[in-house]
C-alpha cells in the first residue's frame, strides 16, 4: 500500500497532464495529415507519395497569400483551395490515365510527383525557410510553461475541418457518392455516379486537407521544400496502424500514435520515444494487419 | 535586303568561283580537328587550352538538407571564378565537378565513388552533413585524394577518425566551447543542453559539458531530439528544473524548429537562451522573426561590419556572396557560414597545389606535405581572417565571433583570437 501511495507521491501528474496535451494536439494534426492520406487511398486505391509536397504547397502558398494580404485565415481558405485545384489537375493528368493498372504505377507517378513539387519549390521558393507567424501569440500558464493558445487552436481546428469533412461525407449529395465509390465501384457506376469525378473530387479534397494542415503547422517549423518528409512517414504509419482506407481508424490511431510518444517522453529519451510509433507499426503489421482500429478484419 | 552581301565581289570571289567548295571546308576542317587531337598535352598548354584540374564537390542539393547545400555551392562557386579569372591554379583552369548526395550517405558513396572512378577528380573539396563525411572519408583515403571538408562540423573527423588525406578548414566544436565556455559560466553556472541527436551533435555536446566543467560550470542536464523531428515540443515540456541557462545545438531546419518551439513554451524567457552559431544562421533568422531575440551564440562568420569585422574583405565577400545568393533564392538572404566556408576551403586548396606544383592526383602527397601547417593570412581570399591549418590533425584554427540576437539581427559582443581556441590533438593518423 506505501508502495502505491510513494508511487503516486512521485509520479509526474504535471508532466503526464502537459503531455497528454502535447499528444492530443499532435495527434490532431496528424490526423488531419493522415486524413487526406487515407481517404485516397479507400477511393482509389492510390498511395500518394506526394501528399507530403502538398502539404508542403499549401505552406508556400500560405505564406504568399499572408505576405499579400496579411490574413492568416485568408492563407489558409486560399492555400486549401489552390491545392485543391492543384491536385484535381495533378490527379486528370497523371493519375487518371493509370486507373486499372498497376498499383504500382500509381506509387512511381506519385513518387515522380513528389520529386518534381520538392524541387519546383527549391526553384521557386530558394533554399532558405519562411516565416508564417501565427494568427494568435498569447499564451496560457500550464504549470511550469508557458503554453501557446496557438497548438490549442491548430488542434481544434484541425477537430474541426476533420468534423466538416464528416458532416460533408454523411449528408452531401457529392459525400453520398464517395461512399458509394468506396464501398463498390462498379455498382457505383452502374448507378449512374461519375466515379471519374469522384476520384478527381476525392484527390482535390485529399490534397486541400494536406494544404490545410501545412498552412496551420507552418508557424510552429518555418517553411521549406522538405517539410512534408516528416509528416508524411508519420501519416502512412497511422493509415496503416488505422486500417487502410478507414478514415475513422486513421483519426483514432493519429491520437493513439501521438499520445503514445507524448507519454513514452517521460520515461524514455526522445531518440526512444519516436521508436513507439514504429513498435505499434510493426506490432500492427504482425498481429492485425488490416489495422488496429476496424472493427470487423476482413 | 538580307541577301545582298551574295552579290558583294569578296563573296562572289569566295562562295561561287569554285574556290571554296563543300569538299574542301570538311576535308581541311577534319585535317585540322585530326591535327588538334595529336599536338601533345605541353603543347595545348602553351597554346592556352590547358587541361583544368577537377575539382570534386559532393553536396546535397536535394532532399532535407539541400538549403544548405544551395548555399555551399555559392560559396565554391565564388571562389572558382575568382581563380579561374586570376588566371587558374598553376596557369590551368579549374573546374567544379558538383555531385547530389540526395541527403543520404549511401548515395553519397555511390556518387563519390563515380567522381573518383569517372569523373577523375584530382581534389574534394565539399562535405555539408557529418554522417555523409564520415561515410566518405575512407573513400578519399583508399582513392588517394586529398579531401578538403567545407562545412562538416563533426569532432571525430579531425580526431577518432581523422585520416591523412583530410583537412578541414573551418573550426570544430572542441576550439568553439573553449571560446564560449568562459562566457557561458559568467552567464549562468548550470546549464542544461539540447542537441540535435547524431554524429555532430553529440560530439558538440561532449565539447560543451567538458569544457563548461573547465570553467567552474555544470550541465545538469541533456536533452537529444532526433534529427528532423517537425514537433519537438512533447520533448521541449519535459525540460524544467533548476539551472541558468539553455544551450542549443542545432542547424538547418531543425534550428528554425528549436527557435520558433523553445521561444513558444517560454523557455526562453524562463533561461538564459545561448547556443551553437547554427541555429542563428541568417538563412534561419528570416523564418524566426524576433523569436531568437536575445539569444546568444558563437560562429565563425556573421554578415555583420561592427569593429574588426568591418574589412574591405568581409564587405566585398558580402556583397558578392549576397548578389549570387539573390540569384538562387528569392528571399535575398544574407551570406552565411556555409558560402564564407566552401569559399575559404577553395582557395586555400589552391594555396596548397601552387605551393606543392600539383599536376595531378598522383601528387596528393606534395599536397597533403603543403597544407599541413598552412598558415593564411586575412585578405580577399580568406575575408574570415587568419588561420593555422595544424599538421597534426589537419584541423585550422580560427577566430570566432560571440553574438547576441536583438531585433532580428547580430550585435557582435566579443572577438575570440584564434591562439584563445587553440585544443591539442587527438588524432593519430595510421602509417602511410
Amino acid at each position: 500500500m506505501n508502495a502505491v501511495g510513494h508511487f503516486f507521491q512521485t509520479f509526474p501528474l504535471d508532466l503526464l497532464i502537459i503531455q497528454t496535451v502535447n499528444g492530443l494536439v499532435a495527434g490532431m494534426i496528424l490526423a488531419l495529415v493522415a486524413s487526406g492520406l487515407t481517404l485516397i487511398f479507400g477511393i482509389m486505391d492510390v498511395v500518394n507519395f506526394a501528399h507530403g509536397e502538398l502539404f508542403m504547397f499549401g505552406a508556400y502558398i500560405g505564406v504568399v497569400v499572408m505576405a499579400g494580404t496579411g490574413s492568416f485565415w485568408l492563407a489558409l481558405i486560399a492555400a486549401a483551395l489552390i491545392v485543391a485545384l492543384l491536385g484535381a489537375a495533378l490527379q486528370i493528368v497523371t493519375l487518371r490515365p493509370l486507373i486499372g493498372r498497376d498499383p504500382l504505377n500509381t506509387i512511381l507517378a506519385t513518387f515522380g510527383i513528389s520529386l518534381v513539387l520538392q524541387n519546383f519549390a527549391l526553384w521557386q521558393f530558394g533554399p532558405t525557410a519562411r516565416r508564417m507567424p501565427e494568427p494568435i501569440t498569447s499564451h496560457f500558464r500550464l504549470f511550469y510553461l508557458d503554453y501557446p493558445w496557438y497548438r490549442i487552436v491548430i488542434a481544434l481546428l484541425s477537430a474541426a475541418i476533420i468534423g466538416g469533412f464528416w458532416l460533408f461525407l454523411k449528408y452531401s449529395r457529392f459525400g453520398i457518392w464517395i461512399r458509394a465509390t468506396a464501398q463498390d465501384r462498379v455498382m457505383a457506376q452502374a448507378m449512374g455516379i461519375p466515379v471519374p469525378l469522384v476520384y478527381t473530387g476525392v484527390f482535390a479534397i485529399g490534397a486541400a486537407m494536406a494544404a490545410a494542415s501545412g498552412v496551420l503547422f507552418a508557424p510552429l517549423v518555418g517553411v521549406n521544400h522538405a517539410m512534408g518528409l516528416d509528416w508524411v512517414l508519420k501519416a502512412f504509419i497511422v493509415v496503416v496502424v488505422g486500417g487502410m482506407g478507414n478514415l475513422g481508424g486513421s483519426i483514432a490511431a493519429a491520437i493513439f500514435i501521438s499520445l503514445l510518444e507524448s507519454y513514452a517522453t517521460i520515461w524514455v529519451d526522445p531518440s526512444q520515444a519516436v521508436i513507439v510509433s514504429f513498435v505499434v507499426l510493426i506490432l500492427t503489421l504482425l498481429f492485425r494487419p488490416t489495422g488496429l482500429f476496424v472493427s470487423t478484419p476482413r | 535586303m538580307s541577301e545582298q552581301w551574295k552579290h558583294e565581289k569578296w563573296a562572289q570571289d569566295i562562295w561561287y568561283r569554285g574556290k571554296v567548295t563543300r569538299r574542301s571546308i570538311v576535308g581541311w576542317g577534319g585535317g585540322a580537328i585530326g591535327a588538334m587531337m595529336l599536338v601533345p598535352a605541353p603543347w595545348r598548354a602553351a597554346f592556352g587550352a590547358a587541361k583544368p584540374y577537377k575539382i570534386g564537390s559532393e553536396q546535397p542539393l536535394s532532399g532535407a538538407g539541400a538549403a544548405g547545400g544551395k548555399t555551399s555551392i555559392i560559396g565554391l562557386q565564388m571562389a572558382a571564378d575568382r581563380i579561374n579569372a586570376s588566371g587558374g591554379i598553376n596557369g590551368r583552369p579549374i573546374e567544379l565537378v558538383i555531385v547530389d548526395d540526395e541527403t543520404s550517405p549511401a548515395v553519397a558513396r555511390q556518387k563519390v565513388t563515380k567522381m573518383v572512378q569517372d569523373d577523375a577528380i584530382d581534389v574534394h573539396v565539399g562535405g555539408f552533413l557529418s554522417n555523409i563525411c564520415l561515410a566518405c572519408m575512407p573513400f578519399w583515403q583508399d582513392a588517394k585524394i586529398v579531401n578538403m571538408i567545407t562545412v562538416c562540423l563533426d569532432t571525430t573527423l579531425t580526431t577518432s577518425a581523422c585520416n591523412r588525406y583530410t583537412f578541414r578548414l573551418h573550426d570544430y566544436a572542441p576550439a568553439q566551447a573553449v571560446a564560449f565556455a568562459p562566457t557561458l559560466t559568467k552567464m549562468g553556472k548550470k546549464w542544461h543542453i539540447v542537441f540535435a541527436d547524431y554524429s555532430w551533435g553529440q560530439s558538440t555536446r561532449d565539447a560543451y559539458v567538458a569544457e563548461i566543467k573547465k570553467n567552474g560550470g555544470e550541465v545538469v542536464g541533456t536533452t537529444g531530439i532526433p534529427l528532423g523531428t517537425a514537433d519537438m515540443t512533447p520533448f521541449l515540456s519535459k525540460i524544467s528544473g533548476d539551472f541558468d541557462g539553455l544551450f542549443g545545438i542545432f542547424f538547418g531546419k531543425d534550428g528554425v524548429t528549436i527557435a520558433n518551439q523553445a521561444y513558444d513554451l517560454g523557455l526562453t524567457k524562463k533561461y538564459i537562451w545561448a547556443g551553437d552559431g547554427s541555429i542563428s544562421e541568417s538563412s534561419n533568422l528570416v523564418a524566426v522573426g524576433n523569436k531568437l531575440d536575445g539569444f546568444t551564440a558563437i560562429n565563425r562568420y556573421i554578415p555583420v561590419f561592427d569593429g574588426v569585422l568591418d574589412t574591405p574583405y568581409l564587405h566585398r565577400f558580402f556583397e558578392e556572396g549576397k548578389a549570387r545568393l539573390a540569384k538562387v533564392d528569392p528571399s535575398h538572404p544574407l551570406p552565411d557560414k556555409y558560402v564564407q566556408s566552401n569559399y575559404e576551403a577553395l582557395n586555400a586548396t589552391k594555396v596548397g597545389m601552387e605551393k606543392a606544383k600539383f599536376d595531378s592526383r598522383d601528387d596528393s602527397a606534395k599536397l597533403i606535405e603543403a597544407l599541413e601547417g598552412l598558415e593564411v593570412k586575412e585578405s580577399d581570399d580568406f575575408p574570415q581572417g587568419d588561420k593555422t591549418l595544424r599538421k597534426d590533425d589537419h584541423q585550422a584554427f580560427l577566430r570566432e565571433f560571440i553574438f547576441t540576437i536583438g531585433n532580428g539581427t547580430y550585435h557582435l559582443q566579443q572577438v575570440v583570437d584564434k591562439d584563445k581556441t587553440f585544443v591539442p590533438p587527438a588524432c593519430k593518423f595510421q602509417a602511410a
